[in-house]
């Protein structure tokens, strides 16, 4: 769905690029620009090493559950618009005495009742009714077939198995792509997707390249925007950065190619944190989002 | 400690009272002139139920949006240029004249606002609108188009104890149509604007039922990369497009009754956002396309 805003969000970004957040500009395009600050080399003793990293985000795939007391509130809500609802044309939308209108008034007052309780029968609307209260009950009849709608479960199997490579567990929450691999010591560890940048590359490039480097083709993704959303220095000392970058997949699944990364899984911010090492949590955790 | 405990436990039972059961009021409601109660307090209809696409714009619209739009603006902006003056203040045989700036304030030439998380683009409200020319013999054609606004829209005036509420609203004619066929003032069209969980609901109708069944639409026509930022319309951020009259029998709330609307008319659909400055268009269409909604190059 976001594949369609692509070539507009180029657009945007055409007259909107910024210098701080690209790695370099093509040479071809403009040769008398001057050297970029990454490939200068840095006033400290080491070099300066710029790395892209991706935030690889599943968005929710269905509706949040209402907390007790959003539910509490909007049965409250509920039960005031019912109070105060015009009343329903029945003559504009069924024909008078029809199997369908005799059924929508059997629903009609089936949720009434569950709203305000058991009506006395004092009031002059429930008198008028009364009289046809046993033919609707039959039309419903006639009219509920076989048509027994059965709603999906909203927690999959993976929740109960634990499965945390697969892509439809935690349906209501924002889930992120964590690979298990070598970092820049070489030391193996919990990572986003990361990469170094090669000459001439543009750091959203080099983003996507190490992305397909190290967790397969096999997936359809977007990378939301040429600008970096946040940035880590594992030490002050060491001129090294991670700029990472927001995508989505779309389709497709993560197959780690065995060497740099061994194991991958589909997490939540709060599974995130006991999974990296304290200073990375640290950097990383207000990219993600807390739901 | 026992008569405490008693309180505390009426409170809690207090609190948790069942809503099921009918509530006496201690003093009898006044009533007004149709001999309805009239509550003491002014009671508005919040919201009833979560909503798919808000929860969607807020879950990763947003973020997307800012990511998408924002603009690296390290230093500090200038500051805008004096607007020139009709007149010379300093002059004296001019001083105390009323003195307008020259020009108008040229809003599509303004900049943008700075990119903050507090205004990523957001869908304000949606409009739909209608103008049926055979109202002008007999403005009781109008009344096709009131009711389907009704049953596609759920609003109306004052709805739910909202003031701001307009409803369905009868556009009386500002000007003599182009052949002069339409006087000032005659009604001659209907429009509606919707607003908070209903906007999402009509927009989900809309991306769900309705687009996927129309034939020749390929997307919401836009213009050329090449076209100006600062243009009026590239500046305002409202995206609009045109549904036919065949389109209007795809919408659920009217496929239901179908032979009640004699007649089935076109109508305009506004998507108005919050955008400003020059290039707010484009960042309207990047939030509506972020519902799903195609657009095309023409």
């Amino acid at each position: 769905m976001f594949s369609r805003a692509s070539p507009k969000v180029q657009r945007l970004h055409a007259s909107v690029r910024c210098l701080a957040t690209e790695a370099s500009t093509s040479a071809s395009q403009s040769p008398s620009t001057p050297p970029l600050p990454q490939r200068r080399p840095s006033p400290g003793s080491s070099t300066s090493n710029i790395n892209a990293a991706i935030i690889l985000n599943r968005a929710p795939i269905i509706t949040r559950s209402p907390t007790p007391f959003e539910r509490t509130y909007h049965a409250y809500q509920a039960r005031i618009r019912r109070a105060l609802h015009n009343p329903f044309p029945y003559d504009f939308y069924f024909k008078p005495g029809s199997l369908l209108e005799g059924k929508f008034r059997d629903a009609e007052r089936e949720r009434e009742r569950e709203a305000f309780g058991r009506m006395s029968s004092s009031s002059g609307e429930d008198d008028v009714e009364d009289t046809s209260a046993d033919t609707p009950s039959k039309d419903s009849e006639l009219l509920d077939g076989q048509q027994e709608i059965k709603s999906m479960p909203r927690i999959h199997e993976s929740d109960k198995t634990g499965n945390v490579q697969e892509l439809n567990r935690q349906g209501e929450r924002n889930l992120y792509l964590l690979v298990h691999g070598k970092d820049s010591t070489g030391k193996q560890v919990w990572r986003f997707p990361q990469g170094g940048l090669k000459e001439d590359e543009a750091l959203h490039q080099a983003a996507l390249r190490e992305l397909h480097a190290e967790c397969g083709k096999k997936m359809d993704t977007w990378i939301v925007s040429k600008n970096p959303v946040g940035v880590y220095q594992p030490s002050p000392q060491d001129q090294t950065h991670y700029f990472f970058y927001k995508a989505h997949i779309l389709s497709g699944q993560v197959q780690p190619d065995g060497k740099n990364v061994t194991d991958f899984a589909w997490l939540t911010k709060q599974e995130i944190e006991s999974r990296v090492e304290k200073p990375y949590w640290l950097g990383v955790k207000d990219m993600l989002a807390d739901f | 400690m026992s008569a405490a405990a008693a309180t505390a436990t009426r409170s809690v039972a207090q609190a948790t009272r069942t809503t099921r059961g009918r509530v006496k009021p201690v003093k009898p409601l006044s009533r007004d002139r149709y001999g309805l109660p009239i509550p003491h307090v002014n009671i508005v209809v919040r919201d009833t139920h979560l909503c798919r696409l808000q929860d969607h714009y807020h879950n990763t619209l947003r973020d997307d949006l800012m990511y998408m739009t924002y603009k690296h603006e390290p230093k500090s902006r200038k500051p805008p240029k004096d607007s020139k003056l009709t007149y010379d203040p300093e002059n004296p045989y001019t001083k105390h004249r009323f003195n307008p700036p020259k020009g108008g304030n040229v809003y599509f030439k303004q900049l943008p606002p700075v990119t903050t998380s507090e205004n990523v683009v957001q869908l304000e409200r949606i409009q739909l609108h209608t103008m049926l020319e055979s109202a002008v013999t007999s403005r009781s054609n109008l009344l096709t188009a009131i009711m389907a606004f009704r049953a596609l829209s759920g609003e109306s005036r004052e709805a739910g104890g909202r003031h701001t509420a307009e409803g369905v609203e009868i556009v009386k004619a500002k000007t003599l149509g182009g052949k002069g066929w339409a006087r000032r003032g005659q009604p001659i069209g209907v429009k509606v604007d919707l607003k908070g969980p209903k906007m999402y609901d009509f927009l989900g109708c809309l991306v769900d039922f309705v687009l996927p069944k129309l034939r020749d639409f390929n997307g919401i026509p836009m213009e050329g990369p090449s076209r100006p930022l600062t243009t009026p319309s590239a500046a305002t951020g409202v995206v609009s497009f045109g549904l036919p009259p065949y389109a209007l029998q795809f919408f659920p709330q009217i496929e239901v009754n179908q032979d009640m609307y004699p007649e089935h008319f076109g109508m305009h659909i506004h998507f108005i956002t919050n955008a400003t400055g020059a290039g707010a268009q484009n960042k309207a269409r990047a939030l509506v396309s972020g519902f799903q909604i195609p657009f095309q190059r023409a």
